[in-house]
Order: structure tokens, then sequence, then C-alpha cells
């Protein structure tokens, strides 16, 4: 029922697209393979204000046009900036399709002027404003630095307002203009759409798009293993962020890391849910795998109270001790598998879902995966396969920060 | 919203939808429970919270932990939450486990295991939630938005009240869950791949035999204050306003959410542009209808930093008056089209689906078709959403804001 197509332009630009007749709608959305790693400390936060940037308009066209000309299709559309991509995504009736992938391809060479960066500039301050009052949000970044200590990973994705403020328009244009090249950037459809009306109107418009060298550093990171926490006055719980290393989106063994996140730190039925948050010692306590490009990280986040800080930060250590001892039974194992293979299935039954498999197994591993090959790879995996993984990656030795209100001495 | 409706009443009442998605393998259900936080006795503001938890700390003839593990190795998505009228407890999942998941939920809804040494740690998780609403500024700024809006207690917050909490008992909340877990006035819907034959037979055993219960109508009272500022020293001043529409039920009620799509439904709206586009002063603004069966409220929040929060209540206030003044036709069209094209997109997920039929059922006393909806939006024009603003002119504001900075509402 599925399609796999694919199309290369000459200077580099991939489209990829998966047709699926049978679905009520199409998303589509451009993969541009840059982010908060690829920036030096001068331009800190550069990609992310880019993507806002983006929407402002071209030589053509104004913000407010912009923006009236994806209403008037009914998309609902957006972009997100990371430590490595921005990705600009839309979801849309099929009679829309060809009209959205036009305007986004018209996007990606953006104006840039002066006037609506100054303005810009303002929302982007606000953005900052607003994650310092989610700690949860804050813990997690600042961890996310002390972990990767210098590494460019650790680099904050919406810069600090000192480095959004010294940020000019010209070296917006400059970073621009070396990240943005078609072979840097995938253009990918899910759903029900004309893969040939598409890629006719992306060799139209993006054909005279120049290729050019986009590096990226791939240093590897064990992490700091620092211990850092910090004091904010007008907070009431303690939020605990832990970082440690882990297996790249590009390894094979991801898939035994996302079981391993399940079994550790899923929000329900996981080790850190019957050990901290059924006993009710921490209100929510979780861990991820995060891939990333030839890296990876475990990430747990824990909200607690000040009183039970150390009860929870013991008892955090046994679950990674018991870990190590080669504790995690086929039951276990088969509950974790259960729940994240029904979590791909109802989540790719969406195209906007598909959309972001789609795209990122292109960006990463330059391959087309069908749910069937992810559904095939997690089912293979055996107890041996987590348990070498906890051996050779060690989750218990990690880098913690954490934030809550002075604590009383 | 559905195309293709399954109904089926059982002999004591409770309602069984369902609409079939054939292009899924998954399937979602939930429960809707009339046990919400305006269905709550007086002084136990919270209730709702520990009962959503502590219902599952074992059922049936299974332990807090078996029960546990037999909902996971289903691989099911759970999901609970605590409305205004209902709890709603459900899950999504691949559609062969459904029958065994309904059975686990039929003994978690009829046999809750309710030991006492759990309901002390339901509800201590649930006076964490409480406490941990002052680390979300965000969140805390629409719950006591709408704790101030609706004439108590159809506002009453959802999450809980911390004195109400510490004082909550295990004997009490047995009572709330004896008296409230009605099954006359439960709705229960699915979506998804299903067979609703064999549902049927299985929810006619597992549900039939309880009997109604008594009616309890619930007294609305009055509305609280008209502006409220809870101080924090934090980095933004968060601002809720909201303001009086009509209900889900009314005949106006397109007329208001095309006018709402108008003020906020895409980017080209008018609050994204005027505050956001054109003035820079907020990175996240934006207003949503919020409906109720007996009150309804068009909700927007905004964020932003102490020095720009008057200009920007000043200027969200005024958009919400100049609406009256007149809408282009090119305007009401995307506004249309932005909120047809959204109902089609999420009719695609089973989740919403089935969310969607609970609610419509229970607000209106029937499901509307997709169709249906897409036309009564078609139907809308400049002159009846104009004619509607005009008839039902926005009197008052209900503000809240959280932050370092009071404002003034004039």
């Amino acid at each position: 029922m599925m399609e796999f197509k694919k199309e290369l332009l000459s200077n580099g630009l991939c489209i990829i697209g998966e047709v699926n007749k049978a679905a009520k709608s199409a998303a589509v959305g451009f993969f541009v393979k840059t982010g908060s790693r690829d920036e030096t400390e001068q331009i800190n936060g550069v990609s992310h204000f880019l993507e806002h940037m983006l929407f402002k308009g071209t030589e053509k066209r104004s913000a407010i046009e912009v923006n009236e000309a994806f209403d008037r299709t009914g998309a609902d559309f957006n972009a997100f900036t990371n430590e490595e991509n921005t990705v600009f995504y839309s979801a849309v009736l099929p009679e829309y399709l060809v009209e959205v992938t036009g305007l986004w391809i018209e996007l990606m060479r953006p104006a840039l002027r002066d006037e609506d960066f100054n303005i810009e500039k303002n929302v982007i301050k606000e953005e900052i404003a607003m994650y310092k009052d989610l700690p949860s949000f804050d813990v997690m970044e600042r961890c996310k630095t002390l972990h990767f200590d210098g590494h460019p990973c650790g680099n904050s994705v919406l810069g600090t307002e000192q480095s959004v403020e010294n940020l000019t328009a010209e070296q917006m244009r400059a970073y621009f203009a070396g990240r943005y090249a078609p072979n840097n950037m995938v253009l990918a459809c899910a759903g029900n759409f004309d893969w040939q009306r598409l890629c006719d109107i992306a060799r139209q418009q993006c054909a005279k798009w120049q290729a050019q060298d986009a590096p990226r550093q791939l240093q590897p990171c064990q992490g700091s293993k620092k211990k850092k926490r910090i004091d904010k006055a007008n907070l009431s719980r303690e939020h605990i962020c832990l970082f440690s290393p882990a297996v790249s989106a590009q390894d094979p063994r991801r898939f035994a890391a996302s079981l391993l996140g399940f079994i550790v730190g899923d929000d329900v039925g996981s080790r850190f849910f019957w050990e901290l948050v059924d006993k009710a010692l921490a209100e929510t306590a979780t861990m991820q795998f995060g891939p990333m490009d030839g890296t990876g990280v475990f990430c747990s986040y824990i909200r607690c109270s000040s009183e039970n800080v150390s009860k929870v930060l013991d008892i955090v250590k046994d679950v990674f001790q018991n870990l190590s001892d080669n504790s995690i039974s086929d039951e276990e194992l088969t509950k974790a598998k259960n729940k994240l293979l029904s979590a791909l299935v109802i989540k790719n039954e969406l195209p906007m879902g598909r959309l972001v498999d789609l795209g990122f197994n292109w960006t990463y591993l330059q391959q087309y995966r069908t749910v069937t090959d992810d559904i095939d790879a997690i089912k293979a995996i055996t107890i041996n396969d987590v348990h070498s993984l906890i051996e050779q990656f060690r989750p218990g030795q990690f880098t913690q920060l954490s934030i809550g209100p002075a604590q009383s001495r | 919203m559905a195309e293709k409706l399954d109904i089926h009443i059982l002999k004591n009442g409770m309602v069984i939808l369902g609409e079939p998605m054939e292009a899924v393998a998954s399937v979602a259900f939930g429960f809707m429970l009339p046990a919400g936080a305006a269905a709550l006795p007086q002084g136990c503001c919270g209730a709702g919270s520990v009962i959503v938890d502590w219902i599952f700390r074992g059922a049936g003839n299974k332990n807090n932990r078996q029960l546990g593990d037999a909902l996971d190795s289903l691989g099911l998505h759970r999901a609970g939450s605590v409305g205004s009228s209902y709890i709603a407890i459900g899950a999504a999942l691949e559609a062969g486990n459904l029958t065994e998941a309904i059975k686990l939920y039929g003994d978690i809804i009829l046999e809750p295991g309710l030991a006492d040494d759990q309901f002390e740690l339901a509800r201590q998780l649930a006076a964490d939630a409480v406490l941990a609403l002052d680390d979300d500024p965000r969140q805390k700024v629409m719950l006591k938005l709408r704790e101030q809006f609706y004439p108590n207690p159809l506002g009453r917050s959802t999450v809980g009240n911390i004195d109400e909490l510490k004082s909550l008992t295990a004997g009490k909340t047995k009572e709330i869950i004896n008296s409230n877990f009605d099954l006359s006035k439960t709705i229960f819907a699915v979506a998804g791949k299903y067979d609703f034959d064999s549902l049927c037979r299985q929810m006619e055993k597992l549900f039939e035999a309880e009997q109604a219960g008594e009616s309890k109508p619930i007294t609305i009272g009055s509305k609280a204050g008209k502006y409220t500022h809870i101080g924090n020293d934090g980095a933004q001043v968060h601002i809720g306003v909201m303001t009086e529409t009509v209900t889900p039920a009314d005949e106006d009620y397109y007329n208001a959410r095309v006018a709402v799509s108008v003020l906020s439904g895409g980017m080209s709206a008018r609050l994204f542009t005027e505050v956001r586009e054109k003035r820079g002063l907020c990175y996240a603004i934006g207003a949503r209808y919020h409906g109720l069966k007996d009150a309804a409220g068009i909700a927007c929040y905004a964020g932003t930093t102490p020095d720009k929060a008057q200009e920007t209540l000043d200027v969200v206030i005024a958009e919400f008056n100049r609406l009256t003044d007149g809408i282009g036709e090119e305007e009401i069209q995307r506004a249309k089209i932005g909120l047809k094209s959204s109902l089609i997109l999420h009719s695609e997920s089973s989740s919403s689906r089935a969310g969607g039929l609970g609610s419509d059922y229970y607000l209106l006393g029937k499901v509307r078709s997709l169709d249906e909806i897409k036309k009564k939006i078609e139907e809308t024009t400049v002159e009846s959403v104009l004619e509607f603003l005009r008839n039902n002119k926005f009197k008052d504001f209900t503000v809240v804001t959280v932050g370092p900075k009071e404002v003034k509402v004039k």
C-alpha cells in the first residue's frame, strides 16, 4: 500500500516520498541538517533565530503575506530547531499539497531583511524568557551543556539573551549561505499526494540552488560526569536532570537503547516508576534515549520535593546498580517491546508522524525504512543486546544538574 | 464527528459509541465517568486527581503491581484526565489487545482495590502536582483563569487545592467513587479497528448489572473576581484573559468558532499579527474556544516580559473589541478553511476521534458527522459572524496574571 519514491537533483537536493493513497491528508517538510552544534559561540542561537526568520518573507512576499498564504490552505504548519536539525513541517489536505510545497520551497530562500530581523529579535528574547520560567526545560538545557562540557552538542539551542542581542543580520546571512545548501537538506513528503507533481515543482524551483560544503564536527563525547546544583528562589520543587552517553542515531544498537529507556524510565510501569513515582517519592521520573549525529545520550528528568532529594538520588543509584547486575527479565523486555511497538504503530498512522521518521531516517542513514523494518528490528532485540549496552555505556555514571529552591542550611 | 457511527445503549443507560476507521491497525477507547471537578462535593477539590491514580493501584484479583504489569504487557498507552464534568480514563493500543484491555478496565471501574496505604500515595502525588504548578506559571495562570471566569463550581481546578487535598480521607474518597461512578451517566467511546458486536456483548456482560444511581444536579453559584494577580519572581508576566461566549449547543456556536478563528486561528489571524508580528511583544500568544455544557468562554494566553505586560493586555483586549468593527471576506475564508482542515486532520487519529465522540454526546446528546460540521462551518458568512458578535458584545473580561508585575484592567 505504501510506495517509496526518491529523486536526487544534480545540486544534491534529495526529494523523498512515501505515498499512501488511503490517507486523508499529506505531510510535507524540509529537514535541514543544521542546528546549535554547528554554531560558534559568537553566533550562538542563530539556527533557531534563522528558523523564525524564514517565516518573515522572501523577496516577493512579506511576513504577513507568508502567513496568509499558509492559512489560505488550512495547513497545520510550524518548525523546530534542535542541536542538529532545523525542520519545517506541515500537515495539509491533499488538494493543497502542491501549493504548500511551493511555499516551503520559496521560504527556503528568504529575504532576511534588517527590519524584520530587529522586530523578531524581541520575539526570540521573549521565547528565552518564557523558557526561563519553565524549570523542567531549563534544567535539561543546563545539564546538556554541563554533560557535553565544551563539545558543540552542548551549545544552547535558543542562545542567551546576550548572544542574541549581539547577533547581527549580516552574521545570520553568512550562516544561512553556508548551511542551507541543497545538499544539506531533504524535502520529504508522506501520505496522500501525487509524487510526479511534487517532483516537477521541486525540480523547477530548486534546481538553481547552489551546492556547497556544509561540514559538521563529529568528535565523540563521553560526557563530563560533573555534578552541579543551582538555587532559584522562586521555585517550589527540585528539578533533577541526568545525562549519560549512548549510541548514535546511526548505530544499529539504537533500538536496544530505546528499549532500555522504556525499561528504566517510561512514564508508567518502568523501574523509575515503580521505585520512585508509585511510592510517591517523586512526582515524575523518566528516562529517554536521545539519538544524535555520531553520538547519543540517555537523559533523565525527575521532579520531587526538597525533602526527598537525597532519598530519590539513593534510589536512582540503586536502580542503575541493579541494571549492571544483568537483572533484566524476559517479561520486562517483552513489556518494553510491546510499548515501543504500539507507540511506533500509532505514531505512524498519521502522515505527520510518518513524515518525521521518513525525514530523519534519510537525514541520518540515507536510508528508507518501512514501519515493518523498524518493527522487525525491535522484535529481534535480545536481553543480551540490552545488557551489553549497559555494560559498555554505564548509564549509572552520569552528569547531574539540579535546580531548586534555596536549601536550608 | 463520525462518518459511520456505531451506537448501543445498555439497559442501565450506559452509552457505547464507536467509529470504525479502515486505514488503521490501532484502536483507542475511553470511559467518561461523571466524577469531574465540578461534580465533587464542596471541600474535596483535587479528589479527581487522587481517584484517577488510586483506582489503578490494584483491581479485581490483582494487586497494584500485577495490574500495572498486566496493562503494560498489552502495550497500552494510557491516558487519564480530570475535566470539569468527567474523569476520562482510556488508552490507545494495537487492536488485537482490545478485549483484554476492556476486561482490565472493567475491573478498575467496578472492583477497584482502594487500599488505604495506596490512598496515601495517590494523595501525596496529587498534592505534589498542585505544588508543581508554582514551577509552571503558564499552566497555573490558565487554571486560575477558568476558576475565576466560570461560575462556581464549573471552573474548579481540575488539578486540586492543596488544603482540601491535605484534609481528604480515604473514606470520603471512597464515598465519592461509589456515588459518582454512575454507569447510567457513563459514556464509553471507541475508534479505530474493532468488532462492535462482540464489543457490545462484552460491555453488557461487564457493566449491565450495575444499576443507575441518584441524580445529583450541580448548583451553580456566582463568578469570582474580575482581576487576580499572583506574585512570582519569574522572567515573564503570564497573562490569561477570558470572556463569555455561547455554548456548544447554541445555534450560534459555529459563528463563535469562526470568530475565534479570525482572532487566533492561524498565523495570519489577528492576535498573532498584531501582538507578535507587528509589535514583537510576545513569543506565545493565542486564544481558543473553551466550552462546557452550561457555560463557555474564549480564553487567551500571552506571556511577556514585565515592561511589555500592560501594552500586551491592552492590544489583546482591543483586538477582541475590534472584531465587531468588521471582518474581511478573505479573512473569513482563511478562518473557515483552517477550522475545516483541522477537523479532517484530527479525524485521522483514533485517540482524538474517540475523545470527540464522547464529548459530542455529552455536550449535545448526539454525535455530529464530519459532513454536518463542515456544512455548518461553510454556512457561516461575514454577515452572520458580525451579527452574532453585535448581538453578543464582549462585556466583561476576566484577567489573571502570574509574574513579577501587576497590570491595570480598564
